[in-house]
């Protein structure tokens, strides 16, 4: 299998490669080169920072076009985590606000501050709405690592599963073959590394 | 041991001038199995210096004398990686009943009381906060309670508390504060026998809202 972590200039992709490596996954390439991406069995969007200079970047990589294709067309599985799960949504109020990639019908909004220590960061709770692959071999609840100052809203019913931060938002999302997580499992200890294991294996 | 942390912080703490490339290269293969965020940091003095360590695998920085002397560029850092991957870490003393602010290792005093140093970092856009009991540190006789509590009111993102812990109960009760968000330990019991998954387990028996793992 061939998985491509897409390399847009944004955040740490150090970590993510050494838990795929640790799963035993033979080619993992870190790359923004279009071929290579659209050659991809899977891909994974990951990503840290500011929404704004993430899309920039992935415009200016015109990298917006071939994940049109690779996601919508081709239906390749993608896994966005974190900021690279916001991505795939449509928009984030962060820094004036951007339009996003749009694949999911989410909106990215901060957290409202008053009494609340934002960013949020740390493990948390995260409960299932609904049994998936993505979390096969996993309890109902469980804790994954969390480091982000906004978080998805919807008004689709997309939240697969959900975390409370003073209140519920959505911690993960899995549209066909779009997928979201706004924790990080490469971060998650044993419980990351199951759901980045179900990516690979189930999708 | 990785695993029973819900984090790692790793700081460069060779006394002489500080090599960053050879930390860096150190942290490169901390990486490769540790799967939980690192914090890296121990004489960072440019932006530079910050992108070497998030490219060799850090997924936050941990500052000190930067943010005293050079704010420009902490808020570089900031802007340019987020508020969420930099924690200010404050290094303190307590001197006639007052606490005083140490930079450069500890050599170096910052003419600023700790709550106002506190306002400061803050100002700076940091993600979180390390605050360090100087007193304390390596000691095992337990947290700085008493200046913890003090301040923790004036601290509006998460608190990592340091210095002092020596055993299980001294992380539990700083996990009892609901202002304290985090504890840090580089104490020997870390490194002997069974020592962090046993005061790991004991958290969780005491209730306290740390992460379970399958």
């Amino acid at each position: 299998m061939n998985l491509v972590i897409i390399d847009y200039g944004m955040g740490n992709l150090k970590s993510l490669g050494s838990a795929l490596k640790y799963l035993n996954v033979e080619n993992v390439v870190i790359s923004n080169d279009h071929k290579t991406i659209k050659e991809a069995d899977k891909l994974l969007l990951p990503g840290v920072g500011s929404f704004v200079s993430a899309m920039n970047k992935i415009k200016d990589l015109s990298l917006d076009k071939t994940l049109d294709q690779v996601v919508l067309k081709d239906k390749k599985p993608i896994l966005g985590i974190c900021l690279g799960m916001q991505l795939l949504c449509n928009y984030s109020e962060e820094d004036g606000g951007a339009q996003g990639l749009g694949y999911v019908d989410a909106e990215c909004r901060k957290f409202n501050e008053e009494n609340l220590k934002v960013p949020h960061v740390g493990f948390n709770q995260v409960i299932l709405n609904s049994n998936t692959k993505l979390y096969d071999g996993l309890n109902k609840e469980n804790d994954f690592y969390f480091v982000h100052s906004y978080r998805l809203q919807s008004d689709e019913n997309i939240n697969q599963s959900y975390c409370n931060y003073k209140e519920d938002f959505i911690a993960s999302f899995e549209q066909s073959n779009i997928i979201g997580t706004q924790f990080h499992p490469e971060f998650s200890q044993t419980n990351g590394l199951k759901v980045l294991k179900n990516f690979i294996g189930k999708f | 041991m990785a695993f029973s942390l819900d984090e790692l912080i790793v700081l460069n703490a060779s006394k002489d001038k500080k090599k960053i490339e050879e930390f860096a290269k150190t942290l490169e293969r901390i990486v490769e199995d540790v799967f939980i965020p690192i914090a890296a940091g121990g004489g960072i003095t440019s932006i530079e210096d910050a992108k070497l360590l998030f490219n060799s695998g850090a997924d936050k920085l941990v500052l000190n004398s930067l943010l005293n002397n050079n704010q420009e560029i902490v808020r570089q850092i900031v802007k340019q990686y987020g508020s969420q991957s930099v924690i200010a870490s404050i290094d303190y003393k307590t001197i006639d009943g007052n606490n005083v602010i140490f930079i450069n290792d500890g050599k170096e005093r910052v003419d600023m009381s700790l709550r106002q140093y506190i306002e400061h970092v803050q100002n700076l856009g940091v993600g979180e906060l390390y605050l360090n009991s100087i007193d304390k540190d390596g000691t095992g006789f337990g947290y700085d309670f008493d200046t913890i509590d003090q301040v923790a009111n004036s601290i509006k993102i998460p608190l990592i508390i340091a210095g002092g812990a020596g055993n299980e109960s001294h992380l539990i009760e700083g996990l009892k504060r609901e202002k304290v968000d985090a504890v840090a330990t580089a104490n020997l019991f870390n490194f002997v026998g069974n020592g962090l998954p046993n005061a790991r387990k004991k958290i969780i028996e005491e209730n306290l809202n740390i992460a379970r793992w399958i």
